[in-house]
């Protein structure tokens, strides 16, 4: 990696933060000055940023960073320390994790998270089961007791990704990067304001990382904000609108994908110093 | 009406209370909470009715809808109390619920008979009332397993993180499963004072908590159909086995002993997994069939070297 001057000119995030927000834009998330400390190990130190929607976003940074915890802690499902959550401008951070999911805040996980008794079909359905924003005539009594019901958003997600001739398939009998696709179909069904991917990529060929690339930038419409956490710098470049990167729990740099994986403070966190004197 | 049915009244009677026991223990399972407070219901249950018959002249059937509320709304309150526990210290204050209501029946005096019990509870209880209460008690259970219920059970149970980022409230849903055990706990035992006319302290407690596990380990903890299975074996097996004697508690200790080991999913787990093999062979074999079909690539931009001179060089051979 080369390493343009370019550090400079770079929004770095103060504790103010938020540095990104664009003419008119209203943040769909904001993290002001969130902190999460298990003891003395600081894995989210002072993170203030804001989510747009139509936007997606990344976060980049060596293993340990701090990068799951945050989203475990904008998900809920890591109890913060201290700091202030917003969702649409409505302070959220002492509301249990299945509040904030019925705020259409949507998640996959690092590692891949199926019901193994369920099979794919199912599994995306569970995604839509929770779904409370659709209009229109509910199905009738009979056919939900039954579990009959099959929700539109379901064969919509399995279309986006892909997974069409999969559904009767159970997850053990899935490659890991169908598995992924599968997840990540779930988390759409559930038709996410906010959506949160943490490493979808990981374990997948280069063409799957395209694809999943490519499905990911169809879905910047709709006042969608999506975060993504990947270790692929490339597929955030190709991928990304804006990135924020982090070392040891606090955020080091955002802007501009490629602005920002050329930033100094980012090389030297993932080379070291020397290393990056070197680069 | 058969003369097996008359012959084998008193077991038909054991299968239905046995099978409503065995759910009360199953459904909180099914949901991830590890509780006997079913176990504990029942014996409630079974005091419940004999009091309300005896004592307040009740009917069979506001007896039994009177102990299967109470009991519930009492195992809810243990499910508040407990609810931080998890795994086995879950279960194990769940026992210790069991036992007090074994030691409230030894000491409640003339309100619970003491150690004598309570006995002559004769009411107008008729076999149909009790297929008929086994009969919603399953179908509801059953419903409880499928569409988005079933779904939502199978995340509480399998992974409460990933439900509650399904939007899905886990706690109220364990709660929900405590006051559900009790409900058919608390029916159960109602029930079987009202076909057996009396109850003491022996009755219950302990050994109703080993009797139910075994029916679910056996049968099936995932579904009520593992249930009815294992209710239909833990019934009728000691009858059967009357024949060897006193090797029956031995055989009956292998049988169940050999199941937890080979059988982790119980009996009705073995079908499932079957079921799911042989879908997946046939899957398998469609897939192959389909992938021979397909005829060779014919020759593209996109093939290799080899590909293209594959032809020329079978020729040259």
């Amino acid at each position: 990696m080369s390493t343009p001057n370019t550090a400079e000119t770079l929004p770095t995030t103060g504790p103010a933060g938020g540095a990104h927000a664009s003419p008119g834009g209203v943040a769909v998330l904001e993290c002001d000055d969130v902190c999460v400390h298990f003891g003395g190990v600081k894995a989210v130190d002072g993170i203030s940023l804001q989510l747009l929607p139509d936007t997606i976003h990344g976060i980049i940074g060596p293993n340990g960073s701090g990068k799951s915890t945050l989203i475990g802690a904008i998900t809920r499902l890591t109890k913060l320390t201290s700091g202030r959550l917003l969702f649409d401008g409505e302070e959220y951070q002492s509301s249990p994790a299945s509040v904030v999911a019925r705020k259409r805040v949507a998640r996959t996980f690092q590692t891949v998270r199926l019901l193994p008794d369920l099979t794919v079909l199912e599994n995306i359905q569970l995604g839509a089961d929770g779904r409370t924003h659709d209009e229109g005539p509910r199905p009738n009594l009979l056919k939900r007791l039954l579990g009959k019901q099959i929700s539109p958003a379901v064969g919509e997600a399995i279309e986006r990704t892909n997974l069409q001739g999969f559904e009767s398939f159970y997850p053990s009998e899935l490659s890991y990067g169908t598995q992924r696709r599968v997840e990540i179909a779930r988390a759409i069904s559930t038709g996410p304001r906010l959506l949160l991917l943490d490493e979808p990529t990981a374990g997948m060929n280069q063409t799957e990382r395209a694809e999943i690339s490519a499905l990911l930038q169809s879905l910047r419409t709709g006042g969608l904000s999506q975060l993504l956490v990947e270790h692929d710098v490339q597929m955030m470049i190709d991928t990304c609108d804006h990135v924020f990167a982090m070392n040891f729990g606090k955020l080091i740099a955002e802007g501009r994908p490629k602005d920002v994986v050329q930033s100094p403070q980012v090389q030297e966190a993932y080379l070291g110093r020397k290393w990056r004197d070197h680069a | 009406m058969s003369s097996f049915y008359l012959t084998n009244l008193v077991l038909v009677q054991a299968t239905i209370t046995g099978l409503l026991l065995a759910l009360s223990i199953q459904v909180p399972i099914r949901m991830g909470v590890f509780s006997f407070a079913g176990a504990g219901a029942y014996g409630f249950g079974c005091y419940a009715g004999a009091i309300l018959v005896l004592d307040y002249q009740m009917a069979a059937l506001p007896t039994i809808v009177i102990a299967g509320l109470a009991s519930g709304v009492i195992v809810l309150v243990v499910g508040l109390l407990i609810a931080k526990l998890n795994g086995l210290y879950l279960a194990m204050a769940t026992v210790a619920f069991c036992l007090i209501i074994s030691v409230v029946a030894i000491n409640g005096g003339e309100l619970t008979g003491g150690s004598t019990g309570r006995y002559g509870v004769i009411s107008d209880f008729t076999m149909g009332h009790m297929f008929a209460i086994g009969a919603i008690a399953l179908v509801l259970v059953a419903l409880s397993e499928r569409g988005k219920l079933g779904r939502r059970v199978d995340a509480v149970r399998e992974d409460p993180e990933l439900a509650a980022s399904m939007g899905i409230n886990v706690r109220r849903y364990r709660l929900v499963a405590f006051a559900v055990s009790g409900v058919l706990g608390g029916v159960a035992g109602a029930m079987n004072i009202l076909v057996r006319s009396a109850v003491s302290p022996l009755d219950i407690g302990f050994p109703l908590i080993v009797l139910a596990l075994t029916m679910i380990i056996v049968g099936g903890s995932l579904s009520w159909k593992g249930a009815v299975i294992g209710a239909l074996i833990f019934t009728w097996l000691p009858d059967l086995l009357a024949v060897v004697g006193e090797w029956q508690e031995l055989i009956y200790g292998i049988i169940v002993a050999i199941a937890a080991v080979l059988l982790p999913r119980g009996l009705y787990g073995v079908y499932v997994d079957t079921k799911r093999s042989v879908l997946r062979r046939r899957r398998q074999e469609a897939t192959d069939k389909a992938t021979a079909q397909t005829p060779p690539p014919t020759s593209t931009g996109d093939t290799t070297d080899i590909d293209r001179l594959a032809p020329e060089m079978e020729a040259q051979r």
